[in-house]
C-alpha cells in the first residue's frame, strides 16, 4: 500500500521483488514471518487441541508432524527471521546512520533463501510432513518414511544459509557503515544486541549445516555416521545440533532484549540505565553462549558428572542476562512511565513473563533437578516463557513501537490494548500449568497422556486458545491501521535515533545527508523540547 | 498414585534429596521473581507519567549497583552450582555389589532381563532396600527410561550402555509405578510405558523363580 502511495510509477514486480532496499527487504521478511506466525500458530493449535482428552483426539502420526511443523516454523521461518530478518533490517543502516547495508544484493538473496526454504517447508504439507521433532534425532529420524525428513534438511540448510550471508551483512555494515561520530559507546543498544547475534549465527550455523548433511548422508547415501552397528554414535549429531540450536536460544532473544532496550527509556523519558552494563552483558551472552550446549544432554548419554562444568555455564550464563533485567528496571525507577502498547508488551509483558522462563533455566540448568525433570512438560514451559513470553512480547513490542515509522499511521490503541492483555493472559494460562504437569512427570511430545493431567491440559489449551485469538486481533488492527491509522509525524513517541529524525516511512536512501552524531540516543526530550515539537506537529 | 501437579511420590533417598534441591531452589528463585515482579509493578504504577511527571529523572546508571547486582546473582548461581555437584556424584557411582536388571528399549516397549535369565516386557519388579542398577540400552532407536518417582531418567541409546541405580525404601513395597519412555521414539512413544513394582526381597526373588520357570515351559 504504502509503495503505491510512495512511487505509483514502479510496478509491484519492480517495486519488491527486485528490491535491494534494506527497508523493503526488511519489510518484506516481516510479513513473511507473520504469515509464517499463523501456520505456526495452527501447528500449536492443532497439538493443544489434540491434547484436550487424555486418549488424544487426533492419531499419533498426525501429532508428530504437527509438533515437528509447529516447532520448525517458529524457530527458523519465525523468530530467527523476525528478529534477524526483520528488524535488524529495517533497524540497523537507519541506527547507525548508513544510506543501506554493506552489500544490499546479497541482502536481497539472504531473503529471497528464507523465501526458498520456507515455500519447501510448506510443500512438505502436501508431500508428507517431517514427523522427527524440530530436533531431528537419528537413529529415529533416519527411519522416517516419506520425504518429509528430506524437505526438512533441504529447507534448514537453505534457511541457514540464508542466516549466514544475514549476518555477514549486519556485521560488516555495524563495523564498517557507522556515520561519522557514531562512535561504539553512542550506538544504540539495538545494534549492539544484532552485532553479538550476528556473530553467534555466522559462527554456530556451520554446526547444524554439517548436522542435517550428515544425516542426509545416512538416510540416502549409505554412510554411517549415526549407525552404532557400523561404529558411528547418535550422540555426535547431538553435539552438532546443539552446538548450534543453544547459541540459537540466544539468537532468538538477544536482538529481542535489544527492542526493549529501546522501548523502554523511550516511555520511561528517561535515560537507559547502564548503557555499557547491557552493551557488554550482550556481548558476555554471546561469548558464553557457546559453552552450554551440553546441558541439552546430561541424560543422552553423557557421563553424568561431564555434565557439571555445562550446569556451571549455565547458571553463570544467566548472570549478564538478570545484569539486564535490573537495569531495565532501573530505567523506569523515577521514570515518567507512559502506557503505551508497546511498554505494556515491553514491561508487564515482557520482563512479567520472561523472568519465569529465565529462572526455570536454572532449575533445570542444575543436572540432578534435570535428570527428574529433562523431557518432561516442566522444560516445554520453560522454552515456551523464553520464546513467547520473551521473544514474542519484545516482537510485539516492536511492531507496535516501530509501526509509526514503517507506515507513518498509528495502531488502533484500544485494538492493540486488546491483544496486548489477551497475549498477557494466554501467556500464563497455557503455559504455566505445562510447569505443573512436569513436574509430576508428564513426558513431553505425546500425543496421548495419563488421565491425571488431562485437567491441568484443559486449561493450557485454553489458553492457547486466547493467544490465537490475541493473534487474529492484533493482525488485523496492523492491517487495517497500516491502511486507515491516524497519521503522525516522523517521531511520534520522541525517541532519538536516527530513524527517526527522518520521515515516516523514511525516504528511500535513508539520509539526504549523512547525520553527523554528536550525542547518546538516550537522552529523553526535555520539557522546552516537547512543548516545542507539539508547537511544530 | 502419584500427583497430577507436583512432584510425585519419594521412592528413594536421592529422590528425597534432590526435592530437598529443588525447594532449596525454588525458595531463592521465588524470593528473586516476588522482588522483581513487585520492582515492577512499583515503578509501573509509582513513576506513571502525569502533568506532574512528565519527565523522568537525569540518571545515567550507578556503578556500585551494577555490581551489587552482578555479583549477587553470580555468588547465589554459583552456590546452586556447587551445591548440586555432590548430588551428581552420589547418582553416578553405582553402589557395590547391585542388583543389576538390563534394560532394552524397543520400538515400542521396555524389555527387562533379570540376574538369573527371566526376561519380561513392560513388567519392572524390584526388591525393595536393595541396590539395583540398570544396564540401559536400545534395540533400535533412542529412547528415554524414566522413573518419575526416582527422579532420574538415561537415554536408552543403540551401541552404547547408560545406567543408573536405585534403592528403594521399604515403606513402598506393593505400590506400582510407571515407567514411561521420555525420549521421542515414534507414534508408539505416548503408549511405551513400562510398569514397576515394588516388591519384598523375597516376594522378588520366588517371583523371579516361578516367572522364569513359566518361561521356560512355554519355550
Ligand atoms: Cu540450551
Ligand atoms: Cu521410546
Amino acid at each position: 500500500m504504502e509503495a503505491v502511495l510512495q512511487a505509483p510509477r514502479r510496478s509491484f514486480v519492480r517495486e519488491w521483488v527486485f528490491t535491494v532496499d534494506h527497508k523493503k527487504i526488511g519489510i518484506m521478511y516481516g510479513v513473511t514471518a507473520l504469515f509464517f506466525f499463523l501456520i505456526g500458530g495452527l501447528f500449536a493449535l492443532l497439538v493443544r487441541t489434540d491434547l484436550l482428552s487424555y486418549k488424544g483426539l487426533f492419531d499419533a502420526q498426525s501429532y508428530n508432524e504437527f509438533f515437528t511443523m509447529h516447532a520448525t516454523v517458529m524457530v527458523f521461518l519465525v523468530i530467527i527471521p523476525m528478529l534477524m530478518g526483520a528488524f535488524a533490517n529495517y533497524l540497523v543502516p537507519l541506527q547507525v546512520g548508513a544510506r543501506d547495508m554493506a552489500f544490499p544484493r546479497m541482502n536481497a538473496l539472504s531473503y529471497w533463501l528464507y523465501f526458498v526454504g520456507g515455500i519447501i517447508i510448506l510443500l512438505s504439507m502436501l508431500y508428507g510432513m517431517p514427523d522427527s521433532g524440530w530436533t531431528a534425532y537419528p537413529p529415529y529420524s533416519l527411519t522416517s518414511q516419506g520425504p518429509g525428513m528430506d524437505f526438512w534438511v533441504m529447507a534448514i540448510h537453505i534457511v541457514g544459509l540464508s542466516s549466514i550471508l544475514g549476518a555477514i551483512n549486519i556485521i560488516v555494515t555495524v563495523h564498517r557503515m557507522r556515520a561519522p561520530g557514531m562512535t561504539w559507546n553512542r550506538l544504540p543498544l539495538f545494534v549492539w544486541s544484532t552485532l553479538v547475534t550476528a556473530y553467534m549465527q555466522l559462527f554456530a550455523t556451520p554446526a547444524l549445516a554439517g548436522a542435517v548433511t550428515t544425516l542426509l548422508l545416512d538416510r540416502h547415501f549409505n554412510t554411517v555416521f549415526y549407525d552404532s552397528s557400523a561404529g558411528g554414535d547418535p550422540m555426535m549429531y547431538q553435539h552438532l545440533f546443539w552446538f548450534y540450536s543453544h547459541p540459537a536460544v540466544y539468537i532468538m532473544i538477544l536482538p529481542a532484549f535489544g527492542i526493549i532496550s529501546e522501548v523502554i527509556p523511550v516511555f520511561a523519558r528517561k535515560p537507559i540505565f547502564g548503557y555499557h552494563a547491557i552493551a557488554y552483558s550482550s556481548v558476555a551472552i554471546g561469548f558464553l553462549g557457546f559453552f552450554v550446549w551440553a546441558h541439552h544432554m546430561f541424560v543422552a548419554g553423557m557421563q553424568m558428572s561431564a555434565g557439571i562444568p555445562f550446569m556451571i555455564s549455565s547458571l553463570v550464563i544467566a548472570v549478564p542476562t538478570s545484569v539486564k533485567i535490573f537495569n531495565w528496571l532501573a530505567t523506569m525507577w523515577r521514570g515518567a512511565v507512559e502506557y503505551t502498547v508497546p511498554m505494556m508488551y515491553a514491561s508487564l509483558g515482557f520482563i512479567g513473563s520472561f523472568i519465569i522462563g529465565g529462572f526455570s533455566g536454572t532449575i533445570v540448568a542444575a543436572v540432578p533437578l534435570d535428570m527428574h525433570l529433562h523431557d518432561t512438560y516442566f522444560v516445554v514451559a520453560h522454552i515456551h516463557y523464553v520464546l513467547f513470553g520473551g521473544a514474542v512480547m519484545c516482537i510485539m513490542a516492536g511492531i507496535h513501537f516501530w509501526f509509526p515509522k514503517l507506515t507513518g499511521r498509528m495502531y488502533n490503541e484500544k485494538l492493540g490494548y486488546l491483544g496486548f492483555w489477551l497475549y498477557f493472559i494466554g501467556t500464563q494460562v497455557t503455559f504455566f500449568p505445562m510447569h505443573l504437569v512436569g513436574l509430576a512427570g508428564m513426558p513431553r511430545r505425546i500425543q496421548s497422556y495419563a488421565p491425571i493431567f488431562q485437567t491441568w491440559n484443559q486449561v493450557a489449551t485454553i489458553g492457547s486458545y486466547i493467544l490465537g485469538l490475541g493473534t487474529i486481533i492484533i493482525l488485523y488492527n496492523l492491517m487495517v491501521s497500516a491502511k486507515y491509522g491516524r497519521k503522525v509525524g516522523h517521531n511520534p513517541w520522541h525517541a532519538r535515533t536516527l530513524e527517526w529524525t527522518v520521515s515516516s516511512p523514511p525516504p528511500e536512501h535513508n539520509f539526504d545527508e549523512i547525520p553527523v552524531v554528536t550525542d547518546t540516543p538516550y537522552r529523553p526530550y526535555t520539557p522546552e523540547e516537547l512543548t516545542a515539537s507539539k508547537e511544530s506537529a | 498414585m502419584s500427583s497430577s501437579s507436583w512432584l510425585p511420590a519419594q521412592l528413594t533417598s536421592m529422590a528425597h534429596n534432590v526435592d530437598l534441591l529443588f525447594y532449596i531452589m525454588l525458595g531463592i528463585i521465588t524470593f528473586f521473581f516476588v522482588l522483581v515482579e513487585v520492582l515492577l509493578i512499583t515503578f509501573l504504577i509509582r513513576y506513571r507519567r502525569s502533568a506532574k511527571n512528565p519527565v523522568g529523572a537525569a540518571v545515567h546508571g550507578n556503578n556500585v549497583l551494577e555490581t551489587v547486582w552482578t555479583l549477587i546473582p553470580a555468588l547465589i548461581l554459583v552456590f546452586m552450582g556447587a551445591y548440586s555437584v555432590r548430588y551428581v556424584y552420589e547418582a553416578q557411582n553405582p553402589p557395590a555389589k547391585p542388583l543389576v536388571i538390563e534394560v532394552i528399549g524397543h520400538e515400542w516397549f521396555w524389555e527387562f532381563k533379570y540376574p538369573n535369565g527371566l526376561d519380561t516386557h513392560n513388567d519392572l519388579r524390584i526388591p525393595a532396600g536393595q541396590n539395583v542398577l540398570f544396564d540401559i540400552h536400545s534395540a533400535d532407536v533412542i529412547h528415554g527410561f524414566y522413573i518419575p518417582e526416582a527422579r532420574i531418567q538415561q537415554d536408552a541409546l543403540p551401541g552404547r550402555i547408560t545406567q543408573f541405580w536405585v534403592n528403594v525404601d521399604a515403606k513402598d513395597v506393593g505400590k506400582q509405578f510407571q515407567v514411561p519412555c521420555d525420549q521421542f521414539c515414534g507414534t508408539g512413544h505416548p503408549i511405551m510405558v513400562g510398569q514397576l513394582t515394588v516388591m519384598s526381597p523375597d516376594d522378588f526373588n520366588t517371583w523371579m523363580q516361578t516367572e522364569l520357570q513359566k518361561q521356560q515351559a512355554k519355550s
